[in-house]
């Protein structure tokens, strides 16, 4: 554990692509304004190049979902240091943004099709599209025979497939997915990160992944951040060099994959004891 | 699966002659005094009479059923249009709901003299009645509704950069509807008893003046048939709206 000591965020890379996301010395304080507020978010940085996929992975309350939430525009908090989303600081609505949640939060009232038409239908995408985009992406999850059914008739694997049809069909450059899988039993997860690994690949997103599932992150992702507990820090930003497209069940029996899962585990279990 | 249904009417209509026959022979030796419970051979009669023969009784009950559907439509209409303004007004809603709170725990059915005094020995006090109990319960009912909207909707619908009037429209609303539904299937039961409750009361016409009259000339029969009818009407109301809800809210 002697080496961990010198762990610091990598240094930027000079000749990268222009940043998609781009968060500098970032500071969050939750509670009263005055001495007594909780740091949640300690001096984070990173920068996201377009089409990369990221993950954010720590124990909870390290501030990952905070930073997730402030990247929406949706969350309000005592904030210093910089962060933009395409050159522009974050704003709630904005078109370039496609948010996931944990639970599918699917309109039980609207058929699966409705529902994937929900987010383009509020972005004023006009009908005869969105009809047929719709359609298209409940194809592509495999739903394509569902799209007349309402939320209750679905199993939890489906209602996530069509929420990630949702999120697909807004066509946003950025997507920030705050633990989309993480309601669903193991075989049912394995399954959703093959569709979104498919829909990403075909689609060229810029992800932010947000889990506490270590296997997930390192199965999806181009680099995976690891953040400390509560201020939350970076430990470090490792890049996950496995070759895709990548099979997810098969990466389970992959020796690269397991020395990266140890190799983050240990990272993982230094940032939740490093007070 | 059709041979237990038809098995479980036969015994249902077992039970039901069973009984009728025990309460009959009870009636006809000295067992039961037919002057306090009747007999179902009389309410029968009674009934044949006022459906069929003399058809006075339809009178009456059309009397009862305009009067409850109209401070129905007119409690729940307002309770629902409160409802969407305290919705959009939440400081009104606040302001107005130590009151609301008052007047709702006021028996409904004591305020009859003071309607019957206002509004008249006809229609209109009972209209009165049964709308004071129907607005209160289908207020309270689209108030939860409303409160009741999943915030993971609301999160999505934000960040997704839906205005203010496409959230509501568009999520608080339909989300609302199944809770404002069961409460317009118990404030339609409710108004059919304030109805009921204020003919008992004083009225020119109806069911619950029926009884009243009845009851006051010793006509058991009479009473336990009226009754009947009543019990019917109340089931006959809640399956409708069963029906209805089934209907337009397949979702569920």
């Amino acid at each position: 554990m002697v080496t961990m000591t010198a762990i610091r965020s990598t240094p930027a890379i000079e000749d990268r692509p222009p940043a998609v996301i781009d968060i500098r010395e970032l500071e969050v304080r939750f509670g009263p304004a005055s001495g007594s507020s909780l740091l949640a978010v300690d001096r984070v940085a990173f920068s996201i190049a377009q089409g990369e996929f990221v993950s954010l992975v720590g124990p909870s309350g390290c501030g990952k979902t905070t930073i997730l939430n402030l990247l929406t525009g949706l969350l309000q908090a005592e904030v210093s240091g910089d962060m933009t989303v395409l050159g522009k600081p974050p704003k709630a609505g904005n078109p370039d943004i496609a948010y996931m949640l944990a639970r599918d939060s699917l309109l039980p009232w609207r058929t699966a099709l409705g529902n994937v038409e929900y987010g383009m239908e509020i972005r004023d995408v006009p009908k005869s599209v969105r009809e047929q985009r719709a359609m298209e992406l409940l194809r592509e999850v495999g739903l394509g025979d569902f799209a007349n059914a309402y939320p209750k008739a679905l199993s939890h694997g489906m209602r996530q497939r069509c929420a990630l049809a949702r999120t697909f069909a807004l066509e946003s450059s950025v997507f920030l997915m705050d633990e989309p899988f993480g309601a669903l039993d193991a075989q049912t997860k394995l399954t959703l990160e093959d569709v979104l690994m498919r829909l990403w690949s075909s689609h060229r997103k810029t992800v932010v992944f947000v889990t506490h599932d270590l296997a997930e992150a390192i199965a999806l992702s181009d680099r995976v951040i690891v953040m400390s507990a509560r201020p939350g820090r970076i430990v470090r930003d490792v890049p996950i060099p496995l070759p895709r497209p990548r099979d997810v069940r098969a990466l389970q029996k992959d020796p690269h994959f397991h020395e990266l899962y140890a190799q983050l585990w240990a990272l993982l279990e230094y940032g939740a004891t490093d007070k | 699966m059709r041979i237990r249904w038809t098995l479980s009417v036969l015994g249902h209509l077992l039970f039901i002659v069973f009984f009728l026959g025990i309460w009959e022979a009870a009636s006809r030796s000295s067992l039961l005094d037919p002057t306090f419970f009747g007999r179902p051979s009389g309410i029968l009669s009674y009934l044949w009479k006022g459906l069929i023969v003399d058809r006075t009784l339809w009178n009456e009950l059309g009397y009862t059923l305009l009067a409850a559907a109209i401070s129905f439509l007119g409690g729940s209409i307002a309770a629902v249009v409160t409802g969407l303004l305290f919705s959009v007004l939440p400081r009104l809603h606040r302001a107005a709901e130590p009151y609301l709170t008052l007047l709702n725990a006021m028996p409904r059915i004591a305020l009859a003299p003071l309607f019957l005094l206002w509004f008249g020995l006809g229609i209109g006090s009972k209209i009165a009645v049964g709308a004071s109990l129907s607005f209160f319960i289908v207020l309270s009912a689209t108030v939860a509704g409303i409160r009741g909207v999943n915030s993971d909707h609301l999160t999505l619908s934000k960040a997704l950069g839906a205005t203010q009037r496409q959230i509501f429209f568009k999520v608080t609303l339909p989300s609302a509807i199944p809770v404002v539904f069961s409460g317009l299937r118990l404030g339609l039961v409710y108004s059919l008893l304030g109805v009921v409750g204020a003919e008992l009361i004083a009225a020119e016409h109806g069911l619950g003046q029926t009884l009243a009259y009845l009851q006051s000339t010793f006509s058991m029969d009479g009473v336990m048939a009226i009754l009947l009818l009543l019990a019917g009407l109340g089931l006959g109301v809640t399956t409708l709206m069963n029906r209805l809800e089934r209907a337009l809210l397949v979702w569920q």
